[in-house]
């Protein structure tokens, strides 16, 4: 990779708050640094209603950008991931922007909405700079391009498979019910994202309890997959109240191929029936065909009170969502896993799903049968 | 053998014992006890002594004056004790003068100025603020619901809610917002990120990530 070099770089001078009559003033410098050899090159930046406010004793930046961003390649560009990092305001943190199921010729623009909100003490510095970088490019030849510190290739790739997955499974529809078959099926999918709980949550990383309540260990059940090429053995996590810590598990390798990398779900059940995606348990191993290998991982996850009431969690169900060969190559469910009933409650339809439901909601259905027709 | 008080023998010591048998009676005790005979010969020579004393006084005291000064002295005495008490006593509460109206327009600036410094804090401050509170409670009311902090302070924390995700370190935060609330979906990778993804109103795709340094 080419050594970067500082393309753009602009600052936006913040209108700051009135508080008692007197302003304060200060900067948010937003450099947007790409690399030389960037597929895609910036086009314009524009800021809207970009804001520093004092609140009690911090002070908030907002901060709202509108890219243009250009392919400046002859390729297709199906995927791209913005790297952002304000090492003044969190050091230990950092946050990215990723547009998937992007099909963006040679030449053609795409926007890319930069929404931040940065908190620091008052008495910190005025100036706050923000770094904004380019961490992957995803061709539609699965060709990749970056820095990937953020594992921008993996999820690109598992978002362009579970594209084509459902373009796939869309388009058979169309084939074979026709266009009422395939308006059903958008019409279902909204039910079920309507219908799928979602809720808050917090993460630390060690963690400990931070409630009274008594932890116990709790089996994981697991949805055994039929074609997965990991079989779940065993697992449990510490669950006390509203929190869940420390999964720890067992899978083995049932494919012939080395595998390098795998995604289990975990889904919590709570007291009152619900049920809910609580995330996902990764892990990055080399596991040959026929070998186990433990999963364990020290983070704690901390639901707040949901509807009002405070989440009892009561048991969990894990099932393997992703699988990476050490070949690259990458499995995902069929469109039959996601059909069962125990998956199809809690999990969110795919990117490609959920853009495809938009332009049937905003366009019709002939803008939809017409947009599954260019791939 | 029982021997006389001491009220006694002073009293027969000055010869001022009223009763004839009793001062036989005492005198009698005294001739036969060696104990009160010398009692008796101290109270005598210590009798001696004031009335010596008494004889060095001048001779043209006027007792008269002097007992009138004294009397003049109670009473001057008691009048201070008088005054001294009625300046101790509490004092009848007078009636504010602060009007009905003035204690409710300062009841309103209190609500508006709380309100206003509440609306105004920043998520994680009024977060903390509440579970400060929260504590005062519980430890009041003498029952533990809950321990306050949901990480230590120096602890980077992820959160992720449907209009942001946010990773927070020593009381700085980086959040980034979503502008849209329709099609919002969260995810939480245990090995550090947090996201939340939106499709806008032209169909693009935008996931939004915060993570921890090390991924």
């Amino acid at each position: 990779m080419p050594s970067s070099k500082r393309l753009t770089g602009f600052a936006a001078a913040l209108a700051a708050a009135l508080m008692g009559g007197s302003t304060a003033r200060a900067a948010v410098l937003l450099n947007i640094d790409l690399p030389k050899d960037s597929p895609v090159a910036l086009l314009s930046a524009e800021h809207g209603d970009s804001s520093e406010t004092a609140r009690g004793g911090a002070m908030l930046l907002d901060l709202h950008a509108a890219l243009s961003l250009r392919n400046s390649t002859q390729r297709r560009i199906h995927g791209v991931t913005l790297l952002i990092t304000a090492q003044d305001v969190t050091p230990g943190g950092r946050g990215s922007v990723t547009i998937t199921s992007l099909d963006v010729g040679p030449g053609e623009a795409f926007p890319v909405r930069i929404d931040l909100r940065l908190l620091r003490p008052l008495q910190a510095s005025n100036n706050v700079p923000v770094q904004v970088g380019l961490d992957g490019v995803l061709f539609d030849d699965l060709s990749f391009y970056g820095l990937d510190k953020l594992g921008s290739r993996r999820n690109l790739t598992l978002s362009e498979f579970e594209a084509r997955r459902d373009r796939k499974y869309f388009k058979s529809l169309l084939a074979e019910g026709g266009p009422q078959r395939l308006q059903q099926e958008m019409i279902e999918s909204m039910a079920h994202s309507a219908d799928r709980p979602s809720l808050d949550v917090q993460m630390v990383r060690g963690g400990r309890a931070t409630n009274f309540e008594p932890e116990k260990q709790v089996q994981f059940a697991f949805l055994r997959l039929p074609d997965s090429p990991i079989e779940p053995m065993e697992g449990m996590a510490r669950i006390a109240g509203n929190e869940a810590r420390a999964p720890r598990l067992e899978v083995k390798n049932r494919s012939d191929r080395p595998i390098r990398y795998l995604e289990l779900g975990w889904i919590l059940h709570d007291r009152g029936g619900q049920e809910f995606l609580a995330g996902s348990v990764p892990a990055e191993l080399s596991l040959a065909p026929g070998q186990k290998s433990p999963i364990l991982e020290n983070t704690t996850l901390k639901f707040p009170q949901h509807g009002g009431q405070p989440l009892a969690i009561e048991s969990m169900t894990g099932f393997v969502s992703s699988v990476e060969f050490a070949d690259g190559s990458v499995w995902i469910p069929s469109r039959a896993d996601l059909g069962m009933p125990e998956l199809q409650r809690v999990m969110a339809p795919s990117d490609e799903e959920q853009r495809l439901v938009q332009i049937y909601r905003k366009k019709g259905l002939k803008a939809l049968i017409a947009e599954l027709n260019r791939f | 053998m029982k021997h006389p008080s001491e009220s006694q023998l002073a009293l027969f010591a000055g010869g001022d014992l009223a009763g004839g048998w009793e001062r036989w009676g005492v005198g009698r005790h005294v001739s036969r006890c060696a104990a009160c005979q010398n009692e008796v010969s101290l109270l005598r020579a210590a009798s001696a002594e004031v009335r010596a004393l008494t004889a060095e006084l001048p001779k043209d005291v006027n007792w008269n004056r002097l007992a009138a000064e004294m009397t003049g002295n109670i009473r001057v005495g008691l009048a201070a004790g008088e005054a001294i008490a009625r300046f101790d006593k509490p004092v009848a509460p007078h009636r504010l003068r602060l009007g009905w109206n003035a204690a409710l327009v300062l009841g309103c600036a209190t609500v508006v100025f709380v309100a206003a410094f509440w609306m105004s804090l920043p998520q994680p401050q009024a977060e903390h603020l509440m579970t400060a509170l929260k504590r005062i409670r519980t430890e009041r009311i003498g029952r533990l619901v809950q321990r306050p902090a949901a990480a230590p302070d120096d602890a980077v924390v992820l959160e992720a809610s449907a209009s942001s995700i946010q990773v927070k370190e020593n009381g700085r935060a980086m959040s980034l917002m979503n502008p849209h609330s329709d099609g919002v979906t969260v995810s939480v990778s245990m090995r550090g990120s947090a996201g939340v993804r939106y499709v806008d109103d032209t169909g693009q795709v935008t996931t939004n990530k915060v993570y921890y340094a090390e991924q």
